[in-house]
């Protein structure tokens, strides 16, 4: 049966670690230290090729945005004592690490019956500083990353 | 026998889908089948005439047809997890064992024509040859496949599409 898509991303995302110990929200931006957004960028769509059985390869695709107190100290050049914005960053990487990992695992988001995984992968091999807000307390830096769902649609095909 | 027409509305085109391609063999004493065409985005069937055309003086074309030699490719053809077809290819290819390669039934169905209940238009062709072309590509082991098909046809319709359908012979009246 099939399920829906949002919800299966958010049980498999729950796997992960650095989602598991924030608070998630969904389409939804709580701009608080330490807490992760899925926020759905672009419908389900065709994106590529359909077949001669009728099955259909599709993307859908989603942002995670993470916020991070950050800090105004400099890089402390003695290489012993390790920067907090390094580090919140570092943390953020575990998330498109973890994917990676997955990918390799074949752990996939389960869309139900009909639908069969290709990947789940990030579009870059790290997150992106979208912006800083000085004017908060803390101050807070906001990270994001896209990731892709490659599926296979068989919804369609014409063969029992 | 009259011919059937397309069950499509007037002008409505006829889906890929519905023109479907069936490999059958048979494996432990059982009858197996499956789908061909799975990935694949683009296969068609090439009937590969044999074309004689002569010229009579006052300039008049004879055009005979010999004989067709149809052949369908598949490629890309994936090897996939469950392809019944692919294992059984990829088994006859480790041990070279060219000579069953020409041990398959192809039906070609055309799901454009006839319907549910009273089945849909089907050709068997026995004796057929599928061959594995290559082996490897990019990130997916591609093993693309060409169907040949023998031309010893019995028409007919299938009950149903999936892999367990009856095919059940024209009468002639």
């Amino acid at each position: 049966m099939a399920r829906d898509k949002n919800e299966a991303i958010i049980q498999y995302l729950l796997q992960c670690q650095q989602i598991q110990n924030s608070p998630l929200y969904f389409n939804f931006v709580n701009a608080k230290d330490n807490t992760n957004q899925i926020l759905t960028t672009a419908e389900d769509s065709i994106f590529g090729e359909t077949y001669v059985d009728g099955s259909t390869l599709r993307r859908y695709t989603f942002t995670i945005v993470t916020f991070q107190s950050i800090t105004e100290n400099a890089v402390v050049k003695d290489g012993q004592h390790p920067n907090e914005n390094v580090e919140d960053l570092q943390s953020f990487q575990s998330l498109i690490d973890w994917i990676a990992e997955q990918s390799n695992k074949h752990n996939y988001p389960d869309f139900g019956d009909g639908y069969i995984i290709d990947d789940v992968s990030t579009t870059t091999a790290m997150p992106r500083l979208d912006g800083v807000n000085t004017e908060v307390t803390p101050q807070l830096a906001m990270y994001s990353v896209d990731i892709v769902i490659d599926y296979l649609d068989i919804t369609n095909t014409v063969w029992l | 026998m009259a011919v059937k027409q397309f069950n499509l509305a007037s002008k409505q085109r006829a889906e890929r889908k519905l023109l479907i391609t069936v490999a059958e063999w048979t494996e432990d004493g059982s009858q197996v089948r499956e789908i061909l065409g799975t990935r694949t985005p683009d296969s068609s069937i090439e009937y590969n005439p044999n074309i004689e055309t002569s010229t009579d003086i006052l300039g008049i074309n004879y055009t005979d047809i010999n004989n067709t030699q149809p052949q369908q490719d598949f490629d890309p053809y994936l090897v996939l997890g469950g392809s019944k077809l692919g294992a059984k290819l990829n088994d006859i290819r480790r041990r070279n064992a060219l000579s069953e390669l020409n041990q398959f039934t192809v039906y070609i169905i055309t799901a454009f024509v006839g319907n549910a209940t009273d089945g849909y238009e089907a050709e068997r062709h026995s004796n057929c040859t599928i061959t594995y072309n290559s082996i490897g590509g990019e990130s997916n082991v591609n093993f693309p496949i060409s169907v040949y098909f023998s031309n010893e046809i019995t028409t007919g319709t299938v009950n149903e599409l999936k892999d367990d359908f009856v095919f059940t012979e024209d009468v002639s009246v």
